[in-house]
């Protein structure tokens, strides 16, 4: 509509419209005409600059500079040290803690399991662009957790998981023993990061769909009337297709993993049983608002950074796009 | 033929069963905030004797939800126009006005949409305490304000990006300037990524806890996620209500999904097609 509207007063007025106050110019005798915009060019040079000004100010201010100081603050001490350079004792005491450790383990997990956050809803995008029967509905429905904050998901997963709860109760009618979902040290971090999968497919799940809508249908029909079955279609047509976009949703599901979960982990195991359910964002959180340790926090942060530009650095690499151009 | 279509109603079942284990959690919730507690304790799975409110309206007043609610909306509220404004300025400055700086000042800004909050959650605690904003709205605000910008201009620009150049021409020889076509042709034409950019930060900033957790220490300062974790200490004897804290918090979320599904999807997918 919009639209519309300005290309009609193109057509109808092409010069000079002094309807609006902004361009008239009263020091000039002639007739307003928008020709002669270099007259205010002083405001007209400045106006990107304030533009952008508000962002640029709140992006520096409250992102940039905030990360250059927390790599300065790692090299920092904490309480009766506070301010003073210790070259690299933060990073020293990480390497020995127990429950970084654990954190650092639990990402390895993360990174073990990835390949299969990626694979299950990319299967499951194939059948509904497939147009497996309901599959709108499906659609809907797999997107909808997705939307849920990781408070409300953890919470719903606190009742559903107890060991009285509705999980254990099918499994004994399976004949399967109860399982402590979020009491046993080693069921813990499994428990929570399916939790994660099972409120987060849907995201991927739509970039998926996403992809599969700008692919060329003609190949893929190629491929039907050359006989070739779903499997070999999915193999050679979809996979190749789609590179972008599993490399996105690669990308996309680790920095998820890594990055929000904390919700999750504060709502449905505080880090615990015996710290086996920490990763780097919980840690930090517990140094930082627990412990009072900002500047151990720092460096829990700064190799959280590294990691995580590691794991995009090299799967950029492994999945051969690194050149692309854009 | 129909070979292949009886194949197809094969997958449907396991993708039925996994619709249900989508939705059951959710049900079981509802169903348990309209559970009384004798109910719950006997059989937790049976359905509620009654659509009782009561659990509901005890988490709305008693647990202090509505205050939370109000909080987050709140702030939900004036972040989400203060983004708009903001991001769709710069999109717009970044995407097609040519100055100096401008690609350097656009890359900058797509680079720290990769900076997670984790990251740089402990010196922006200290800025935020050094201006003395820590445990006010302002603060608050500004931290979400901070957190989803580059997302928001990321999306405005290219959303801008794709605006004719024969409407910026237009409105250019009707006499506007920067300004004038920013103001009165970039925002209504931008309505559809507003929209967008719009729902999508209000969920993210409505689904917050570990900002709000930082930035909000005080109990009467509770977001509603943060209020929702409160409440599980408050009320572990008493499961039902904290089920129906539980519901009150996703019921937002839930319409919303409802009726804007569809720029929801388009939201998160911009991303992966717009490179």
């Amino acid at each position: 509509m919009t639209v519309e509207r300005s290309r009609s007063s193109l057509r109808s007025a092409p010069y000079g419209r002094s309807d609006e106050p902004a361009a008239v110019t009263p020091a000039s005798g002639r007739a307003a005409s928008p020709r002669r915009w270099p007259r205010y060019a002083r405001s007209e040079r400045l106006a990107p600059y304030v533009l952008v000004l508000p962002a640029i100010l709140v992006i520096a201010l409250l992102r940039l500079w905030p990360l250059l100081l927390g790599v300065n603050f790692s090299f920092t001490g904490d309480a009766e040290r506070d301010g003073r350079p210790v070259g690299f004792d933060n990073y020293a005491t990480l390497a020995y803690d127990d429950l970084f450790q654990s954190a650092l383990r639990n990402v390895g997990l993360l990174v073990l399991i990835l390949p299969v956050a990626v694979a299950f809803p990319g299967l499951l995008a194939t059948f509904i662009y497939l147009k497996v029967p309901g599959h709108r509905f499906f659609r809907s429905v797999y997107f909808f957790p997705a939307v849920l904050s990781p408070v409300i998901v953890g919470a719903i997963f606190n009742l559903v998981l107890a060991f009285d709860g509705p999980l254990n109760a099918m499994l004994g009618i399976a004949g399967i023993p109860a399982v402590d979902w979020l009491g046993d040290p080693h069921a813990a971090i499994f428990t929570v990061v399916g939790v994660h999968i099972w409120a987060t497919f849907g995201m991927a799940l739509v970039v998926f769909l996403a992809g599969f809508a700008t692919l060329d249908g003609s190949t893929q029909d190629a491929a039907r009337v050359d006989g070739a079955s779903i499997p070999q279609i999915i193999w050679h047509v979809f996979i190749p297709g789609l590179s972008r976009t599993i490399q996105f949703v690669f990308v996309t599901t680790m920095i998820g993993m890594l990055t929000s979960m904390f919700g999750l982990l504060y709502v449905m195991t505080s880090g615990g049983p015996e710290g086996s359910t920490y990763l780097p964002e919980y840690y930090i959180w517990i140094q930082q608002g627990q412990m009072n340790r900002p500047a151990l926090a720092s460096a829990a942060s700064t190799v959280l950074f590294l990691i995580m530009l590691t794991v995009g650095l090299l799967q950029v690499s492994l999945l051969g796009r690194a050149g692309r151009d854009d | 033929m129909p070979g292949a279509r009886l194949s197809r109603w094969l997958i449907a079942l396991p993708l039925a069963a996994l619709a249900a284990a989508t939705i059951y959690p959710l049900l079981f919730t509802a169903n348990v905030a309209m559970k009384t507690r004798r109910e719950y304790i006997l059989d937790r799975f049976s359905a509620a004797g009654a659509l009782r409110t009561d659990n509901l309206t005890k988490a709305w007043t008693s647990a202090g939800m509505s205050r939370y609610f109000i909080n987050s909306i709140t702030v939900v509220t004036a972040t989400v126009v203060l983004l708009m404004l903001i991001g769709s300025m710069a999109g717009f400055a970044l995407s097609r006005l040519r100055f100096r700086g401008s690609s350097v000042l656009y890359l900058a800004c797509l680079a720290t949409l990769f900076i997670p909050f984790q990251v740089i959650m402990v010196p922006l605690t200290r800025v935020m305490s050094g201006a003395g904003l820590v445990d006010t709205y302002p603060g608050l605000v500004l931290a979400y304000v901070a957190q989803f910008l580059p997302f928001t201009v990321f999306l405005m620009a290219s959303y801008y990006r794709t605006v004719p150049a024969e409407i910026i021409d237009a409105a250019r020889i009707d006499g506007n300037g920067a300004y004038g076509v920013y103001w009165r042709v970039m925002l209504p034409i931008g309505r559809p990524a507003l929209l967008s950019v719009a729902i999508l930060d209000a969920l993210f900033c409505w689904n917050d806890v570990l900002i709000a957790l930082l930035m909000m220490p005080s109990p009467q300062h509770r977001t509603l996620m943060v209020g929702v974790t409160s409440l599980r200490g408050q009320y572990s004897a008493d499961i039902p209500t904290f089920a129906a804290g539980v519901l009150i918090a996703a019921v937002p979320v839930l319409l919303t999904y409802l009726f804007l599904q569809r720029q929801i999807a388009d939201g998160v997918t911009a991303g992966s097609t717009k490179g």
